[in-house]
């Protein structure tokens, strides 16, 4: 069965149903969304259950459920499917932010099969990103997130959402173009010329240096723009608060992690001698975004742009623990990206639960909440807590392992980097004060609690946070072999960071 | 008289053209609708005919003395008689096809098409120059055809103005060219050395600027915004693509094929040539408000990522240029047909795409897969072309130029998603969904959407395409004649 052409293609079918659908049928619309991305997770389950991680003693990269066809043989493009420990997580974990997004956007009711439509389209960019291994197939799923993006803010989102919109498209374009030219680079440097990832991470050791150094800068482009990495963040605050709040979670939770894993699977392991070069700056890229992207954060009285900050800060996490270029770092970089999709996610879905009661997201303006939406004050609570990193829940596991893996390498931008915890817990415990703590607004006197759509949506990945953190091997178990293979993958370099 | 074969399909045309002039006084009036029908029976059985030129190489390709018919040039006629049926085919969904001269029109169209089939197959600057006015001429008329319309009569005299102009400057540069080599022809070319050689290079330089007309290449492209917004939208859509891509297939014989790079060194010329288009077309649509002149400004934009396949000159380039010639077409015609649609409402301004979405979501689409693949977003057809552009750009080492051309492309985005944005994110103005006209431009829009995904999802047989027809007779002079003058 080519279960990743049906997990990525599924969606599709689902968005072209939808375009048959009469306009004013706006049940079946929302059925046929949630069944086609339902479908995909369970099929990427599936997936799950079947793959098999490999031993500890890895010794190449092993991509599975590989699927490879002739696509367009005059550039040797393959249609090129295939994914290992680091990708199928991702791709599990777009299925599944993709389906809780789905349902509680169930609540917008203006132009439902518009909105459907791009949503799937969307899903299939995503998930193509993380399964292609050719790379014109991958450039084409890259960009293939675009258009329905732009859609999704322009038309559903805030007050400001037409200038979101091309920002996010102008922005993540300006990027993606130069790495189309680093594809085209690597391409007519290889011999025989070939689009295949796999192969072209053979053909590096062949590469000069400086080839490799601005080919990397043309592909880091590219991805730092997606991460988003400083300075190239500026989209992000606008685009995350303008966008719906189901758009938001799709934004936070897969859209970023296009990047990181962008940085692993193609910086990293293509262009070694190009990473191997930036490791000094990458690590001091993440650093602001740890500190910065936090103090943003602390800056912001709307909740939504608060969440959007701490992104940031959390994308630094993961870059950190690309920079440490060892095991423990890159399991901590694989494992923030799921952690940060799930926390996130719900933080956005949260966000916008009382955003749609009270039509307002300034921190200030509420107050005693919990005594009035106890069901949601606990959940908030919760996601905060992970979020900030609090021991037992998933995002302290995966920052404790970027730090722990960069500590090594980096003692000093390490050390300067707990700033950022420390920052990002007093924002969110400030607003988990200010909103929920104190005498109850009476303004909001009759705020009713979490419905079910709501209550669907976001209970899973609350009690995905729980598992996560008491029982990592679970995620560490289907990643560790890859990750630790690739860490692995250049043993003569970067000993900058190995040698100390 | 022994290679009279090799111009059946255009003496069939221009026959065929003429009896359409004849029977204007017929069918012409309230009938004259069944003129344009007419019309593109024509031009279908001339493409029949050159199918034929195709299917038998033996007989019906070679060189004449004048012409020569290899597969580029009827790659290059298939496509400017599919332009001429489909535009035929938009003339009768035009808000007012005008109840008088619907003969005159259509053969207009038809002969400016045999222009155009003779340029792609001229190796002989006179011929090109015969067949350059032909298609002038013919497009003048057309521009100005709206006869009530001022500013379909301004377009017109603009057009012909600076039509004019380009054309003395590319006699003279003729004439410099045959005083340099004592020829008129391009065929077995000897570079000239010593002082005739600075007089072959401004010779060349001098007819390079009456292409440049054509094709809208910067810094002759002034014409094109007035001419493009006056003129009557099919003919708008004609101009945007067959007089510009046949101008290119000329060029491309010319300059790649026939000129030997020796003599005429360009590489330096051209790649100032397409950056400057570029960056003009795209830099000065940012500001239109008006869909034909924003199409206007895109067109030339389009031009200058069609030199980029002239910079590198080989045969990667060229194949380049073919391909996104076809998806140019593709797209093109795609969102002029949206854009007629909605201007038969009676504005062409932005704002009266507003709310298309919600008025005909499937149009509105449509219009934006067009919109997409001008910008060269996958997995579109026009995506498909600039890859192999700046594919070729990269291959040949012009780093700047697929810099420029990627840029370009990144600026282009905000302003066709600014048409976008009128149809997707502002209210309509009436809930009266916009009329499509089944027969002919809804047609039109299933065959453009069709060949927009399956070039973008499926290049291969297209790039194969392209690559058959990049042959060009006759083949690349030996290196013996090339030094021959020095």
């Amino acid at each position: 069965m080519p279960i990743l052409s049906l997990i990525t293609f599924l969606p599709l079918a689902g968005s072209l149903a939808i375009l048959f659908i009469p306009k004013e049928k706006a049940g079946a619309v929302r059925a046929t969304a949630i069944a086609a991305t339902g479908a995909a997770f369970l099929l990427s389950l599936l997936a799950l259950a079947q793959f098999e991680p490999g031993g500890p003693q890895l010794d190449a990269v092993r991509m599975q459920f590989v699927e490879r066809y002739s696509w367009i043989p005059t550039f040797d493009i393959h249609y090129y499917l295939g994914v290992d420990g680091l990708s199928l997580p991702l791709i599990v974990l777009t299925t599944l932010l993709s389906l809780l997004a789905a349902v509680y956007s169930m609540n917008i009711t203006v132009r439902v099969k518009e909105f459907y439509f791009w949503f799937l389209a969307l899903e299939v960019g995503m998930i193509g990103v993380f399964a292609a291994l050719d790379f014109f197939l991958f450039y084409m799923f890259w960009e293939l997130t675009l258009v329905p993006m732009y859609f999704l803010i322009g038309v559903w989102g805030g007050p400001k959402k037409e200038f979101a919109a091309i920002k996010f498209f102008l922005f993540t374009l300006f990027g993606s173009v130069f790495m189309l030219l680093g594809i085209l680079a690597l391409y007519f440097s290889s011999n025989p010329h070939t689009f295949d990832m796999l192969e072209l991470m053979k053909a590096s050791s062949g590469w000069s240096k400086d080839f490799q150094v601005l080919v990397f800068l043309a592909f880091y482009l590219g991805f730092a723009v997606k991460v988003p990495a400083f300075p190239f963040h500026t989209w992000l605050p606008l685009a995350h608060v303008e966008a719906p709040t189901g758009v938001s979670v799709i934004l936070a939770g897969v859209l970023l992690k296009m990047g990181v894993y962008g940085l692993m699977r193609v910086c990293y392991q293509i262009l070694p001698a190009g990473f191997d070069w930036f490791l000094p700056w990458l690590v001091v890229i993440a650093f602001i975004n740890i500190v910065y992207g936090a103090l943003c954060a602390m800056a912001q009285t709307d909740m939504k742009k608060m969440v959007a900050y701490s992104s940031v800060n959390h994308m630094g996490y993961c870059l950190l623990g690309l920079a440490a270029v060892s095991a423990t770092g890159f399991n901590g970089a694989v494992l923030q990206m799921i952690n940060h999709g799930l926390i996130t996610g719900a933080l956005f879905l949260l966000v916008g639960v009382i955003y749609d009661r009270a039509h307002t997201r300034d921190i200030s303006a509420f107050g005693g909440l919990a005594a009035k939406l106890p069901v949601y004050a606990a959940l908030m609570s919760l996601t905060c807590f992970a979020s900030l990193g609090l021991p037992g829940l998933a995002g302290f596991i995966s920052e404790f392992l970027c730090f722990l893996g960069a500590f090594h390498a980096w003692k000093l931008y390490t050390t300067l980097s707990v700033i950022g915890i420390l920052v990002t817990a007093a924002f969110f415990l400030r607003m988990l004060q200010k909103v929920f703590l104190g005498p109850l607004n009476a303004k909001w006197a009759d705020l009713p609690d979490m419905d079910g759509r709501e209550l669907i949506s976001v209970a899973p990945l609350a009690a995905l946070t729980v598992l996560f953190g008491v029982w990592p091997k679970l995620l560490l178990d289907v990643m560790n072999p890859t990750v630790t293979y690739i860490s692995k993958m250049f043993p003569d370099m970067f000993q900058a960071v190995r040698h100390l | 008289m022994e290679n009279l074969q090799l111009l059946y399909p255009e003496i069939v045309l221009s026959v065929l053209a003429l009896l359409i002039l004849l029977a204007d006084v017929w069918l012409g009036g309230r009938r004259g609708r069944s003129l344009y029908g007419l019309a593109m029976v024509c031009a279908a059985v001339t493409m029949g005919f050159v199918g034929l030129c195709c299917s038998v190489p033996g007989t019906y390709q070679g060189v004449g003395t004048l012409w020569t018919v290899d597969p580029m040039s009827l790659f290059f006629k298939v496509l400017v008689l599919a332009t001429a049926i489909l535009v035929l085919a938009l003339t009768l969904d035009y808000k007012n096809p005008r109840d008088a001269h619907q003969g005159s029109f259509s053969a207009l169209v038809l002969f400016s098409v045999v222009g155009m089939m003779l340029l792609v197959s001229a190796t002989d600057f006179l011929l090109i120059f015969l067949a350059l006015e032909l298609v002038s001429i013919s497009s003048f008329i057309l521009v100005g055809f709206e006869r009530g319309d001022l500013k379909s009569s301004e377009g017109a005299v603009k057009y012909f103005l600076i039509g004019a102009f380009s054309s003395a400057i590319m006699l003279y540069g003729i004439s410099l060219f045959y005083g340099a080599t004592g020829t008129t022809s391009l065929l077995a070319l000897r570079a000239p050395a010593g002082p005739d050689a600075a007089m072959f290079t401004l010779g060349c330089l001098m007819t390079l600027a009456g292409f440049g007309f054509k094709v809208s290449m910067a810094p002759f492209h002034f014409w094109v915004p007035d001419a493009y917004e006056g003129a009557p939208t099919p003919v708008t859509t004609f101009l945007s693509i067959a007089p510009k891509i046949s101008a290119l297939a000329v060029m491309l014989r010319v300059f790649t094929s026939l000129i030997p790079r020796e003599a005429f060194e360009f590489t330096g010329l051209f790649t100032v040539l397409a950056i400057l288009t570029m960056c003009i077309g795209n830099l000065t649509a940012l500001f239109q408000t008006n869909v034909k002149r924003l199409l206007a400004y895109s067109s030339i934009a389009q031009a200058g990522y069609m030199l980029i396949g002239f910079v590198t000159g080989d045969a990667f380039g060229r194949e380049g240029i073919l391909l996104y010639s076809l998806a140019y077409l593709v797209m093109n015609l795609g969102a002029f047909t949206v854009a007629i649609l909605v201007g038969n409402e009676g504005s062409y301004e932005l704002e009266a795409f507003d709310g298309l979405a919600s008025r005909n979501f499937g149009l509105a689409l449509l219009m934006t897969f067009c919109l997409l693949s001008l910008a060269g977003i996958p997995p579109l057809a026009g995506f498909i072309g600039k890859f192999y552009l700046f594919a070729a750009a990269v291959k040949g080492g012009f780093y700047t130029l697929a810099i420029f051309g990627l840029l370009n492309s990144v600026v282009s985005v905000y302003y066709y998603t600014k048409i976008a944005y009128h149809m997707f994110f502002r209210p309509a103005r009436t809930p009266e969904p916009v009329a499509v006209p089944v027969l002919y431009s809804g047609l039109t829009l299933t065959l453009v959407s069709i060949f927009i995904f399956l070039i973008g999802v499926y290049p291969e047989p297209f790039l194969g395409m392209a690559k058959l027809s990049a042959e060009m007779l006759p083949k690349a002079a030996p290196a013996a004649l090339l030094g021959g003058g020095r």
